[in-house]
C-alpha cells in the first residue's frame, strides 16, 4: 500500500516543455507566480488561464491529472473563497445580506488564482525530473555561495533525500509487516489510537535511517567525496534556442499582465 | 611483482572499546593478486579493510598503499582514488537516483572533465555488464545488480585495488555469482588487485591467497588449497571448509584416498573419477 505513494511526481516525456533547461523552467515559473499576484481584473485572469491551458496542452499533461493533484488542496481553496465572500465590503446581493457582489467577484478571482498557482507549479514538477530540478536549483543559487550559503550541500541533501525516499518506504513496509505479524493493528481505532500504533514503526525506522546515513557517509568518503570544491559534473546543462523562446514568451506575457493592470480592465 | 598494500604491525582499537580490533597485523599484498580475507563476525576483517583506504588510521604501526602512508592526511584523496571500496549493503552506497549518475559520482568528486567522465562511466558499466541499465532507477534493480553498480562506481575512479567488504552477504545465490564473476574477471583480465572480505568459504576458492583473521590476529595465510586441506585449523577459528573439501574428507573416511586440495567442482569430479578408475 505504501508503494503507491509517489513524491515529486514526474511524468517523463519529450515535449518542448520537457526539453527546456531546468533553470529556464524554474525562473519562468517564478515570473509566472509573480505575474499571478500582480494580475488584476478579469482580462488578466483570462490571459493567465489561457496561458496555463496552453502550457498544459504543449506539455501533454492532461487537465485531469492536474485536477487529481489539486484534490488535497480543495479544502484550502474553498475556505479562502468562502472567507472572501463574507469579508468583502460593498453592495449587498440582496437587502440585508452580508454577501456582496464585490465579495463574490473577489472569491471567484481568489479561487482562480490559487488554482492557477498550484497548476503552474505542478507543470514544473510534472515535466522536470527531481534530479534536473535540484541540479538547476544548484546552478541558479550558485551566486549565493559568495555570501556563504552552502548551496552545494543543500542541493546534495535534497537529492539524497529524494534518493532515499523509495528505500525508506520499502523499509517502512517491511517494519509494518513485521509488526502486523506480531498482532499490531494499524487500521482500526480513533485518531489517537492509530497515531500511537505508529510509534513502534517510527522508532526502528529512525534507528535504521541513522545507520544508513552513517554507512552512506563512509561510502561517499571512500569515493573521494570532499565537498563541492573542485567538483565537476558529467551532465552539463546547456541553454538552447528553445530556452530563449521560453524566456521571450514569459517576458511578453508578464508585460501583458502589467499593461492590463495599468489600463485597469 | 611488487607489494601494493603493506601493513606493518598495525594496532587499532575503536573509540570507546576496550579490546583491540587489530592486534599487530603485518602483511603484504602483491599487485594484481586476488586475496580473500576470511574470518568470523568480529574477527577484525572489516576493520582490516577500512584501513586500506584510510577510513581508519592505525593507532600504532603503518599502512602503506602503493608506498603512501595512510596516516598522511594530505594524500588521503590520492589513496582513496587508488583503492576502491565496495560495502555490504548496496542500498547504502548508491548516492544518485539514476544508475549512470551514481557511477559518475566518484570521477565528479575528483574533478575529471565531463567528456572523460562520460567515457569512464560507459566503460565501467560495460565492464560489469550493466550498460543497458544506465538510465534505470537503482532501487528497482536486484541486489546483485545494485552491487555491480557499486562496483562500476568504484571502477570509474580507475583504481589499482578494489576492496570488497562482504559484498555478497545480502545477496541471493544468483546475485552472489554475478558479483563474484565480475570481481574475478576484473582481477584476471584487467590486472586489478582484489581484496575480498567474506565469510563464505566457497568464495575463496578462486583466490590466489587466503588470509584468516581471528580476534584481531592474522592467524593463517596461504593458498586456498593449503588452508582448506587442514579442516582442523579452520575449525579452530570457527570456520568451515568448502563443500567440495567436506565431500572429499567424507569419502576419505570411508576408505578413499583423495587429495583435499581439489577445491573447484570440476577438479573434485576429476579426482573422484580417477579414484573410481584405479
Amino acid at each position: 500500500m505504501l508503494k503507491d505513494i509517489t513524491l515529486g511526481q514526474f511524468f517523463p516525456g519529450n515535449t518542448l516543455i520537457h526539453r527546456l533547461d531546468p533553470r529556464t523552467k524554474i525562473v519562468c515559473i517564478m515570473v509566472y507566480i509573480v505575474a499571478l499576484f500582480l494580475a488584476q481584473g478579469w482580462a488578466a485572469y483570462l490571459l493567465m488561464t489561457a496561458v496555463t491551458l496552453l502550457l498544459m496542452a504543449v506539455s501533454r499533461i492532461s487537465p485531469k491529472r492536474i485536477f487529481t493533484g489539486l484534490k488535497p488542496m480543495v479544502f484550502i481553496i474553498v475556505l479562502t473563497g468562502v472567507l472572501n465572500i463574507f469579508y468583502t465590503k460593498g453592495t449587498p446581493v440582496a437587502e440585508g445580506w452580508i454577501i456582496t457582489w464585490e465579495g463574490l467577484e473577489k472569491a471567484a478571482q481568489m479561487i482562480l488564482r490559487i488554482t492557477l498557482l498550484i497548476s503552474g507549479t505542478f507543470l514544473l514538477t510534472y515535466t522536470t525530473s527531481p534530479i534536473a530540478l535540484t541540479d538547476g536549483l544548484e546552478k541558479l543559487l550558485n551566486p549565493l555561495k559568495k555570501i556563504g550559503l552552502p548551496v552545494h550541500e543543500m542541493t546534495l541533501m535534497m537529492s539524497m533525500a529524494l534518493r532515499f525516499i523509495p528505500t525508506l518506504i520499502e523499509e517502512t513496509d517491511k517494519i509494518m509487516s513485521a509488526q502486523r505479524a506480531r498482532g499490531a493493528d494499524f487500521e482500526t481505532g480513533g485518531l489517537i489510537k492509530r497515531a500511537k500504533a505508529l510509534l513502534p514503526i517510527l522508532v526502528p525506522l529512525f534507528v535504521s535511517a541513522f545507520r544508513r546515513a552513517d554507512e552512506l557517509a563512509v561510502a561517499m568518503e571512500s569515493r573521494c567525496y570532499h565537498g563541492g570544491e573542485g567538483r565537476t559534473r558529467m551532465k552539463q546543462m546547456k541553454l538552447a534556442a528553445i530556452d530563449g523562446g521560453a524566456a521571450l514568451f514569459t517576458v511578453a506575457f508578464f508585460a501583458a499582465v502589467i499593461v492590463l493592470k495599468r489600463i485597469g480592465i | 611483482m611488487s607489494e601494493i598494500i603493506r601493513f606493518d604491525d598495525v594496532h587499532y582499537t575503536y573509540p570507546g572499546d576496550e579490546q583491540e580490533s587489530l592486534c599487530g597485523v603485518t602483511l603484504g599484498i602483491e599487485e594484481g593478486s586476488f586475496v580473500a580475507v576470511l574470518g568470523q563476525n568480529g574477527s577484525g576483517k572489516s576493520t582490516l579493510a577500512k584501513h586500506m583506504n584510510a577510513i581508519l588510521i592505525p593507532d600504532e604501526g603503518t599502512v602503506l598503499i602503493a608506498g603512501i602512508d595512510t596516516g598522511n592526511e594530505d594524500r588521503v584523496i590520492e589513496i582513496r582514488r587508488r583503492v576502491g571500496m565496495v560495502f555490504q549493503n548496496p542500498d547504502n552506497q548508491i548516492v544518485a537516483n539514476v544508475v549512470e549518475d551514481d557511477v559518475a559520482f566518484a570521477p565528479e568528486n575528483l574533478g575529471v572533465e565531463p567528456a572523460e567522465i562520460r567515457r569512464r562511466v560507459d566503460d565501467a558499466l560495460r565492464q560489469v555488464g550493466m550498460y543497458e541499465y544506465r538510465e534505470h532507477a537503482p532501487h528497482l534493480l536486484s541486489g546483485g545488480q545494485k552491487q555491480r553498480i557499486a562496483i562500476a562506481g568504484v571502477i570509474a575512479m580507475q583504481p589499482q585495488i578494489i576492496v570488497l567488504d562482504e559484498p555478497t552477504a545480502m545477496l541471493d545465490p544468483i546475485g552472489r555469482r554475478e558479483v563474484l564473476a565480475t570481481v574475478t574477471r576484473l582481477c584476471r583480465e584487467k590486472g586489478m588487485t582484489v581484496v575480498l572480505i567474506t565469510h563464505h568459504m566457497d568464495e575463496c576458492i578462486g583466490a590466489d591467497r587466503v588470509l584468516v583473521m581471528a580476534d584481531g590476529f592474522l592467524v593463517a595465510d596461504g593458498t586456498p588449497g593449503d588452508l582448506f586441506s587442514q579442516p582442523e585449523l579452520m575449525k579452530k577459528h570457527g570456520l568451515d571448509v568448502p563443500e567440495t573439501v567436506k565431500l572429499m574428507a567424507d569419502l576419505n573416511r570411508q576408505g578413499w584416498n583423495l587429495p583435499l586440495s581439489a577445491l573447484q567442482i570440476e577438479d573434485c569430479v576429476e579426482e573422484i573419477r580417477k579414484g573410481i578408475g584405479s
